[in-house]
């Protein structure tokens, strides 16, 4: 019998969880630690964000499905991994403090033969002095942030309707934030909403961004054919911005916000203020806070994890110039290389390097948009992770580690730039591989037919239709496998 | 309010005709492109072998 735990059950855990009880006999014993009760479709936050949606239509209550599914549930948060056991037992184990109303504060052992990380960011707010719901911005990153930032951006709509002009900022908050396409996403869905009210002549709306330009997306751009040209999603992107009059601030790391002030330095090292009504910043991700002890105690997390707290996997994380950087350098099996029995999936792994040029600014301040790894790449690795286990549970330790690098994974990235099945509208990215292989493919790293970008209203019905289509599965109904990560 | 300082010019960027505007809406359109998008993605996902 063999005992495997997921930390986390956001897109990664859940997926894997989900794989791992479908392939295994129940005589082995899936479990999952996580700190919330309740599964969360995070791209639809956006719409929770604007008012179009409530928590409830993106969230559901995890125990019953675990229940069903025979999938053991520790609602707590995990603070230790101890792989190699401690002194009075040799048996790997991670510990964990409940976060469930019965048992909260409770710590508790639970011993795994093998460790899947998916334990999703620490949303990093204190990064950015008065970022974040405890300062003066609102999130998207949680439905109970989103209904926030609903609340706020009602307000100021409804202002707008007095007559009173009102700055409205949409970005992220701090030079190394990942997830600009949810920013973008969630700046067209208030631009949407604004003019849907009526006031958009009183709404000034700024794009705040540490992408080099737009249409980067953390990921380099994206270079398109289309109708006999390549053209790029800066272009594309650019034109967006123009037609709907939203404005953009590019290169910028943002320092500190007071009420009503964000403070940001950019590439010329200059740094600027800029005024706000209504600010929705996103928060750079690190690492869960997870500590990592070997059998005599010794703190070996600066072994198993990198500064930035994710944990370190099959990948090639040599410094190098960013010339240098190869698309093999990416992870493939998500397997730590101290333990074999550990592997980490979705954001919890540490990338080698960044996507986008990373850059400084005269002062050198470090501006660099974060690998984005979420959505798609993350469920694909959780279920690579899943069936290594199962094939090793099965077939024994010399069975071939499945592989899903990054820089062998397309993805789609749909976002709504409104809403409504008949006025709504969307960007639909499409890119393959995520990771540019300038060997396979020299001109822009990434297969030019397989890498398309489009606006229009069939975005929008995709982008619903997903939504559906992946509360499903994670609710586990018939067939639900039969759905692509 | 103060303005902008250092905001990006996109006085350059190309900005779509009446057609495309009207393209992107049109629901017979739409739902050419909807399954022509849904072809795309799908053999993305295979490419990849996930």
């Amino acid at each position: 019998m063999s005992k495997i735990v997921i930390l986390g059950a956001g897109i990664s855990g859940h997926t894997a969880a989900l794989h791992l009880r479908r392939k295994l006999s129940k005589k082995h014993e899936v479990i999952v630690v996580t700190p919330n009760s309740k599964w969360n479709w995070i791209p639809s936050n956006i719409w929770v964000g604007v008012g179009k949606m409530t928590t409830d239509q993106v969230t559901f209550a995890l125990a019953p499905i675990y229940k069903r599914k025979g999938i053991t549930l520790y609602q707590g948060l995990a603070t230790e991994i101890h792989p190699e056991g401690d002194a009075e037992n040799s048996n790997a184990y991670i510990s964990l403090t409940y976060t469930s109303p019965e048992k909260n504060g409770q710590v508790e052992k639970v011993e795994y033969d093998y460790l899947i990380n998916a334990t999703g960011p620490k949303l990093n707010f204190a990064a950015t002095p008065g970022l974040g719901p405890d300062g003066h911005t609102v999130s998207v990153c949680t439905p109970s942030h989103a209904i926030e930032a609903a609340e706020k951006l009602s307000d100021v709509i409804a202002k707008m309707k007095s007559g009173i002009k009102q700055r409205i900022v949409v970005g992220v908050g701090h030079g190394t934030c990942t997830c600009e396409g949810a920013a973008f996403e969630y700046a067209f869905n208030v631009e949407h909403e604004i003019r849907e009210a009526g006031v958009r002549d009183l709404a000034e709306i700024v794009y705040l961004t540490n992408e080099f330009e737009l249409g980067d997306f953390g990921v380099g751009g994206m270079t398109f054919a289309q109708r006999g040209f390549e053209t790029n999603s800066k272009l594309w992107t650019e034109s967006l911005f123009r037609e709907r009059g939203v404005s953009a601030i590019l290169e910028s790391h943002v320092e500190k916000i007071e009420p009503g002030v964000i403070h940001y330095e950019q590439l010329d090292g200059i740094k600027r203020t800029l005024e706000f009504d209504f600010a929705m910043l996103l928060p750079p991700f690190r690492g869960a806070d997870i500590k990592a002890f070997n059998k005599a105690g010794e703190d070996i997390s600066s072994t198993m994890f990198a500064p930035s707290g994710f944990m370190k996997v099959d990948a090639d994380y040599t410094p190098k110039e960013f010339s240098e950087w190869l698309a093999s350098d990416w992870p493939s099996t998500y397997q730590t290389p101290s333990y074999p029995n550990i592997f980490a999936v979705g954001i919890a792994f540490a990338p080698p390097h960044q996507i986008s040029k990373p850059r400084k600014s005269a002062v050198g301040t470090l501006i660099a948009p974060s690998p984005p790894r979420t959505g798609m790449p993350s469920g694909v690795m959780g279920k690579t992770a899943a069936l290594t286990i199962i094939d090793r549970i099965k077939k024994g330790a010399s069975a071939v580690n499945h592989e899903a690098s990054m820089a062998n994974m397309g993805a789609a990235c749909v976002a709504s730039a409104g809403s409504g099945l008949s006025q709504g509208s969307a960007a639909a990215m499409t890119m393959y591989p995520v990771v540019p292989d300038y060997q396979r493919f020299p001109s822009s790293g990434r297969s030019t037919k397989d890498t398309y970008g489009e606006l229009g209203l069939a975005g929008h019905w995709i982008k619903f239709m997903l939504h559906y289509l992946f509360i499903y599965k994670a609710k586990a109904r018939p067939l639900w496998f039969l759905i692509p990560e | 309010m103060k303005m902008i300082e250092n905001s990006a010019d996109l006085s350059n960027a190309p900005l779509p005709t009446d057609s495309t505007l009207r393209q992107r809406k049109n629901f017979f359109f739409q739902i050419f492109r909807f399954v022509a998008l849904n072809i795309r993605m799908v053999k993305m996902i295979m490419k990849g072998n996930h």
